[in-house]
């Protein structure tokens, strides 16, 4: 067993180096990159002042030959791909994610900021949803065919039928103020005037802030975690051991929680391992919506605005998070589930 | 997963050299099987009923919605505006281009010379800027615009119309492209195994692992359109390059069921016998094991749908969907964003998507139970 969970870690190597290769790739090969950008910067720049000095010197500006290898050079552009990509690499090893073409800071101080923000968020509608689905799944599950499980599997499916993202942009239009009720704030973090707010007064301006954006984080787990434990728990009460701790007159009460529950939170316990990459991965869909500085925003800004540095490194950690979580999944299934034999 | 097989022993049997052939008695196929079950599942049926009615409908849009009039009696003559294009000068309006034809109707209707329009039950098209309305749009929901206008005065309805058949189409398409390239992957990994199957999976890894919605926007972003040289072709975000983006990276999704179902299958006996009358692997593959390990395939699809439209709305909500002009929902609710107290730009799209979306879970909720039924069995 220890071979195979070691063949594994050793098949990350690979696997990142493929990943992080087809990205680099593609950010090399599509136009508008930093270069262009500078260009067009520079372009700009000289229609203006062309406009303002009265001249035509516009668009049919050319960038000096010089000035445009400083700048290849400045971006690594003037080495070719196969080069800058071993560079980049061999830098990632030595734990140097390069600098920020935006921020002039080390990609790894500008990624780090934003973690308290992500682990807070994501930390928050992680427990949240493991608190409700679970009890639900398993309410569903004991009640199967009843009332309430019908009615709340009316809810799963409109949950699942939702984006979280797009529930967002509704419950901001009701609930931000706009032509409804001004209950939540129009997004952010924190409200600007955190540092003087009294403890209570921080504590509930937190959760005014963070209320719709982990609501909508919640939605996008919540039809899965309670189908899934649900079914699972379905699965266990129709097994022969469940017949026969009946047979042996044992009480409902017992047979459901002690003997199948415990077999049936073993599909949930799995999707643990990847507890990390979810907490700070985050949705940059959610987070644009809401306007929240966290890790997914991040990387969205930082396509758009090719600060490819950025971009690659925010790559590297949500990758090897997830490389990782499959493997601790699979660590924790033989560890919760005895019969399970990788080889 | 077991699965019920139902083989016309009697038949067999009893049908001897020396009696004339019975009548071919067809047994009920495990398809049709499993359309019948999926037929008395009512609120799946009933939604997919609706969405396919709808969706046929959506086809007809043109006459329905649509700011060209059906049928026009000008001066005696009959004019057909929804099929062929006549300048305005035509009917003696001195515009440029199109006529606006609902002026026209009120001009004839005016005159009382037994000239008439027939215009579409709701007279706007979904790219039309409506300039002439009173303030500046986006206008609320009136009478005439139940449900309002756009930033740029477009009808909302109209919008809203021509949007659920882009994006049942867009999803459907790219559906059938991945479902295509992951079911050929899957199962030649799966039948051939060995190295292959190996190489395959590494592939699928790294392929499943790359963050799917940053790569389009990597790739969807591109502003500048890309030149061929020596050709007049011009490669720039399109209805279809995003298609094929989309499936670029959808494909992987089915491939690992595929390629389960197909090392299942090829364990079984009729595979054995296939293999040992000679059939080449091409129509083993294709012929005797894939109408055998389609289960995943058509249970997986209505999801794969909703999975779609989701990415569909999310793209255009970025502004990196589907081309300007282009009817959709995502870029409504993205106006909506940005004028948080036009609320019928974000209420409206989401109600139209939420819809949609919930009506194919329901299909998609009676296919897997009809197709790959699961019976729990309670003790009490």
């Amino acid at each position: 067993m220890t071979g195979y969970f070691l063949r594994r870690l050793l098949l990350i190597i690979p696997t990142f180096i493929g990943i992080t290769l087809i990205v680099f790739l593609v950010m090399h090969f599509v136009p508008g990159g930093p270069i262009e950008r500078q260009i067009m910067r520079y372009k700009m720049a000289a229609m203006t002042e062309g406009g303002a000095t009265g001249g035509t010197a516009g668009l049919g500006t050319e960038i000096p030959p010089e000035a445009l290898e400083e700048l290849k050079r400045f971006y690594g552009f003037d080495k070719p791909v196969h080069i800058r990509y071993i560079t980049w690499l061999w830098n990632v090893m030595r734990l140097d994610l390069g600098t920020s073409y935006v921020y002039q800071d080390p990609v790894w101080d500008v990624i780090k900021s934003r973690f308290p923000i992500s682990i807070f968020i994501g930390l928050t509608g992680f427990l949240l949803s493991y608190l409700v689905c679970v009890p639900l799944g398993v309410l569903k599950a004991v009640h199967h065919g009843s009332k309430f499980d019908f009615l709340s599997s009316f809810i799963v499916f409109l949950g699942y039928s939702i984006p979280g993202w797009a529930l967002g942009t509704a419950l901001l239009v009701l609930f931000g103020g706009g032509s409804f009720w001004d209950v939540f704030p129009l997004g952010g973090f924190r409200p600007t005037n955190w540092e003087f707010l009294g403890f209570f007064q921080k504590i509930s301006a937190q959760i005014q802030h963070m209320f719709l954006p982990v609501l909508c984080y919640m939605i996008g787990s919540f039809a899965t975690l309670t189908i899934l434990m649900k079914n699972s728990l379905m699965e266990n009460l129709g097994q022969d051991y469940v017949r026969t701790a009946f047979a042996k007159g044992l009480d409902e009460h017992r047979v459901i929680f002690k003997h199948a529950l415990r077999n049936s939170l073993i599909p949930i316990a799995t999707g643990l391992g990847h507890v990390f990459s979810l907490i700070l991965a985050g949705s940059f869909l959610i987070e644009k919506v809401f306007n929240i500085d966290g890790m997914g925003y991040l990387g969205y800004t930082s396509i758009l605005q090719r600060d490819y540095p950025v971009a690659l490194g925010i790559l590297v950690i949500s990758s090897l998070l997830m490389l990782i979580g499959n493997i601790l999944s699979d660590v924790i299934y033989v560890m919760v589930d005895p019969r399970i034999r990788f080889r | 997963m077991k699965q019920e097989e139902v083989l016309p022993i009697e038949e067999t049997i009893g049908a001897t050299a020396i009696a004339p052939p019975l009548p071919p008695r067809r047994s009920i196929s495990v398809f049709r099987k499993r359309v019948r079950k999926f037929k008395t599942l009512k609120r799946g049926y009933y939604s997919f009923l609706i969405v396919a009615v709808s969706y046929a409908f959506s086809f007809i849009l043109p006459i329905l919605i649509n700011n060209e009039a059906l049928l026009l009696r000008y001066n005696g003559q009959y004019y057909f505006p929804i099929s062929t294009f006549y300048p305005a000068s035509e009917f003696g309006m001195d515009a440029i281009g199109e006529p606006n034809y609902r002026e026209l109707k009120e001009q004839l209707a005016a005159r009382n010379s037994g000239d008439w329009v027939l215009m579409p039950m709701h007279p706007y098209s979904a790219t039309e800027s409506l300039l002439d309305l009173p303030g500046t749009p986006p206008h609320a929901p009136s009478n005439e615009h139940p449900l309002g206008t756009d930033d740029r005065g477009r009808d909302v309805l109209a919008r809203l119309a021509y949007g659920f058949n882009v994006s049942l189409t867009f999803a459907i398409i790219v559906l059938l492209l991945a479902e295509s390239v992951g079911v050929f992957v899957g199962a030649l990994l799966g039948y051939f195994g060995g190295k292959l199957d190996m190489l395959g999976q590494r592939f699928i890894e790294i392929w499943s692992s790359l963050p799917f919605l940053y790569t389009i926007i990597i790739i969807s972003s591109i502003v500048v359109p890309i030149y061929i040289p020596g050709r007049n072709l011009v490669l720039q975000p399109s209805f279809w390059l995003l298609i094929v983006i989309l499936a670029v990276f959808e494909w992987v999704g089915i491939t690992y069921y595929v390629r389960g179902e197909f090392y299942r299958e090829k364990a079984r006996d009729y595979v054995g016998a296939a293999i040992a009358m000679g059939q080449s692997d091409t129509k083993i593959m294709f012929k005797h094991i894939l109408p055998n390990s389609l289960t995943p395939v058509i249970s997986f699809a209505p999801f794969t749908i909703v999975a779609n439209i989701g990415a569909l709305v999310a793209l255009d909500f970025l502004g990196f969907g589907l081309p300007a002009p282009t009817p959709s929902w995502g870029e409504l609710i993205g106006q909506g964003m940005e004028n948080l107290t036009k609320w019928w730009l974000v209420f409206f799209p989401l109600a139209a998507l939420f819809l949609t979306l919930l009506l194919i879970v329901f299909i998609g909720e009676a296919v897997r139970e009809a197709f790959d039924p699961k019976e729990y069995s309670r003790l009490r």
